[in-house]
């Protein structure tokens, strides 16, 4: 399970902020702009 | 009433948040360990200078990565369609998130132990190497794609100098035989000693560029080697090779120094 959830941890760290900061970019939070 | 609309509220962009996780780690892991992981960075550069332009309002910039942006698109297509043609023949057979248990990998060190071993005293040349953080991607391409299970039987078959595969080196990644019949970078090293052929020049140059565990065979003596991070080490005999290979894969665990290499 530690395996799991270690393995390639840095690449998850990434890829969950730039999940964060494009989900808010695109609700406006970032970009100033509704779509 | 007030937790079920907040619980309402919030399910969507946790749900989004978490899909959009997943594509990006996918897609990152799509690329490492390939040429095109420098051109994910790059295109990830790019696009917070986009953002920054756009924030700080410099239009002409903005204006000339907008434009050029449609060309980069059919340039990438063209220069890296080898990574992409390979990254989607991968994707349906990929083993997700999968680690082998270290029991699995000390029994593969032990099949690797014997077949180098038995290759050593028919003095057949052999180049084997071992993935470990960085992706070797990259030299599977240049070889054939096995994905087959590891087996001192195979790997002997694989090295016999008749078997269309026995020249190039061959991958064992995530415990499996990858592919055979690789290319692996020379070294450009001019302090190697002359009694270093080609395949140890291979192995030098792989673990120069990669952090990858490589066990050379040599063709004239049959002497055994290890080479790690561009230095070899002779091996003696099969406990030796299993020991060292245990320790190295011990530690990316736990950090240790490692006493001889």
């Amino acid at each position: 399970m530690k395996n799991f959830l270690t393995y390639n941890l840095w690449f998850k760290i990434i890829s969950l902020l730039l999940a964060i900061v494009t989900w808010l970019y695109v609700n406006g939070e970032l970009s100033g702009h509704n779509f | 009433m007030q937790t079920i609309d907040f619980i309402f509220g919030i399910w969507k962009p946790v749900v989004e948040i978490c899909i959009l996780w997943f594509v990006f780690y996918r897609v990152i892991l799509f690329f490492e360990g390939t040429r095109a992981f420098q051109l994910l960075k790059g295109i990830v550069i790019l696009v917070l200078a986009f953002y920054v332009f756009q924030k700080l309002q410099l239009n002409t910039l903005n204006w000339l990565l907008t434009k050029l942006f449609a060309i980069w698109v059919i340039g990438i297509l063209i220069i890296f369609q080898p990574e992409l043609r390979y990254g989607l023949a991968r994707l349906g057979q990929q083993h997700l998130f999968y680690v082998p248990p270290e029991e699995e990998l000390f029994a593969i060190f032990k099949d690797v132990g014997s077949a180098v071993v038995s290759l050593s005293s028919k003095k057949i040349g052999a180049l084997i190497a071992f993935e470990r953080e960085s992706g070797l991607k990259t030299y599977v391409e240049s070889g054939v794609y096995l994905d087959t299970a590891v087996s001192a039987e195979i790997i002997e078959t694989i090295f016999i100098p008749t078997s269309p595969l026995h020249d190039g080196g061959l991958i064992i990644q995530a415990g499996r035989v990858i592919a055979a019949s690789c290319l692996f970078p020379l070294s450009h090293r001019s302090d190697l000693p002359i009694k270093f052929g080609m395949r140890h020049r291979a192995a030098i140059g792989l673990t120069e560029e990669t952090d990858a565990v490589v066990v050379v065979v040599s063709e004239e003596t049959g002497r055994i080697s290890l080479v790690v991070e561009g230095e070899v080490k002779a091996i003696a005999d099969k406990e030796e090779l299993i020991k060292d290979l245990k320790r190295l894969f011990k530690k990316k665990k736990t950090d240790e120094e490692l006493p001889n290499l």
